[in-house]
């Protein structure tokens, strides 16, 4: 048995102005996902939404093969959120800000918590107030990940962070799944760090998921591809291309391998007149802009 | 005695350096190999071990783990874990040789689309192979 870290199916939500859904996603267990998408696609509804907050119009969710409302509580004995409105301002130093969530978790790991705080450059006395806004950002990830969570969601978790700290949060997020068990499943607008640290990634916009998959498989896919043809403009109308731009009898098309073939192109009588990969980053600007 | 490297068990990976992470990965090893500092039957690590030292996603290193057994460089024994195969050094050399004809290939197909003679191609190749004598000479084995 494989229970997936997270399985949703036919997520919808409606809200007035924007439909999230539906959408169907899958983290499998001991993966780190990346889970990208435009500005206002959906992300944090959606990761929201697994913890219960706010409820769907339709669909279902399960976290290690648990109903995240029927089964609540032993989810969240399971899965951790971390969203960048955690606020632990309340209890003033970290030290009694670790004290007061250590309570809720029987499986808080004090060894852990430790060699975290000093991965992390935190003090146990240092006063909450008085932290840069990346300290507070890795203390929010210290008090997640010291219960040992089987599934950490992370919605922005490098937003404002240095390139140092960003370094420091992805190591210890592939310490975390270094024993196959866990996994993380984060948001995140860092497309070149998520490309190398991510084994899964799933694209929305405009609350659709456009693409999901292994990293390697998904980038590998696309191939970004500069054509010649007397009609390159209604290349469009052919799926699994993306025209990205125009000029006279040129143009620029993103296409997507697993629809069509650069060769079956050329047997329609168009001239290709370069061929290259992609990365995740603009693979993220072609289809996100279109 | 000293304990293997863990995060500088292969070169700095960098998306600035040639090929792929997982490819960066591969050529690594492979020179840790011929270069006898992975000798035969060393244990490698764990993949995710790996890809927890070199930030890199379990997914690559796995991959390149994978293409490593395949070319026969490497061996898994189940609950026991990963080893440097036998003659790993030969085989690494093998490859390295099919590729390096591939690249051969190239450049020879390059410089005649390019209109240059046989002749100048052969003299071309020799004098790169002068100009790298250095760089050739001390990449030889031990």
């Amino acid at each position: 048995m494989d229970t997936s870290a997270v399985e949703i199916r036919g997520l919808t939500k409606r809200f007035p102005k924007f439909t999230l859904g539906p959408i169907d996603m899958t983290v499998p267990a001991g993966a780190i996902y990346g889970f990208v998408g435009p500005n206002g696609a959906g992300k944090t509804t959606t990761l929201d939404l697994i913890f219960g907050l706010g409820g769907t119009d339709g669909g279902t969710i399960r976290v290690l093969g648990l109903d995240h409302v029927r089964d609540e509580v032993a989810m969240k004995r399971a899965a951790g959120y971390v969203s960048p409105d955690l606020n632990y301002q309340a209890w003033t130093r970290i030290d009694r800000a670790i004290g007061f969530v250590r309570g809720f978790y029987p499986t808080w790991d004090d060894n852990y918590c430790q060699t975290l705080l000093s991965a992390f450059h935190l003090n146990w006395r240092d006063a909450i107030a008085t932290l840069s806004f990346g300290a507070k950002t890795k203390l929010s990830l210290l008090l997640a990940m010291s219960w040992r969570p089987k599934v950490l969601v992370l919605d922005e978790p490098t937003i404002g962070l240095d390139a140092i700290s960003k370094q420091q949060i992805f190591g210890e997020l592939l310490g975390m799944v270094r024993d196959g068990e866990r996994s993380v499943l984060m948001s995140s607008h860092n497309l070149t760090d998520l490309e190398r640290i991510t084994d899964h990634v799933g694209m929305i916009k405009s609350g659709r998921m456009i693409f999901e998959g292994a990293t390697s498989d998904v980038v590998e896919r696309f191939r970004m591809v500069d054509v010649e043809a007397t009609h390159a403009a209604a290349l469009a109308e052919q799926a699994g291309i993306t025209v990205q731009e125009t000029e006279g009898l040129r143009g620029r098309v993103l296409v997507d391998q697993r629809q069509v073939s650069v060769d079956h192109l050329r047997a329609r009588g168009v001239t290709v007149l370069s061929d290259g990969p992609v990365t995740l980053e603009e693979l993220f600007v072609a289809l996100g802009r279109a | 005695m000293v304990a293997p490297p863990k995060k500088l068990l292969i070169g700095p990976l960098s998306a600035a350096g040639p090929g792929t992470l997982y490819q960066q990965i591969v050529d690594g090893l492979k020179r840790e190999v011929s270069e006898g500092r992975l000798p035969p039957g060393a244990p490698l690590p764990s993949f995710r071990n790996l890809a927890a030292d070199l930030l890199v996603s379990v997914i690559t290193v796995k991959r390149a783990y994978e293409e490593l057994e395949r070319e026969g460089i490497i061996y898994r024994r189940q609950g026991l874990g990963t080893f440097v195969a036998d003659a790993a050094d030969a085989r690494s050399r093998e490859v390295k040789k099919a590729h390096a004809r591939e690249l051969i290939q190239h450049a020879v197909r390059e410089a005649s689309e390019a209109g240059l003679a046989h002749r100048e191609i052969t003299d071309l190749l020799h004098e790169i192979i002068i100009a790298e004598g250095d760089a050739v000479h001390g990449h030889k084995r031990r």
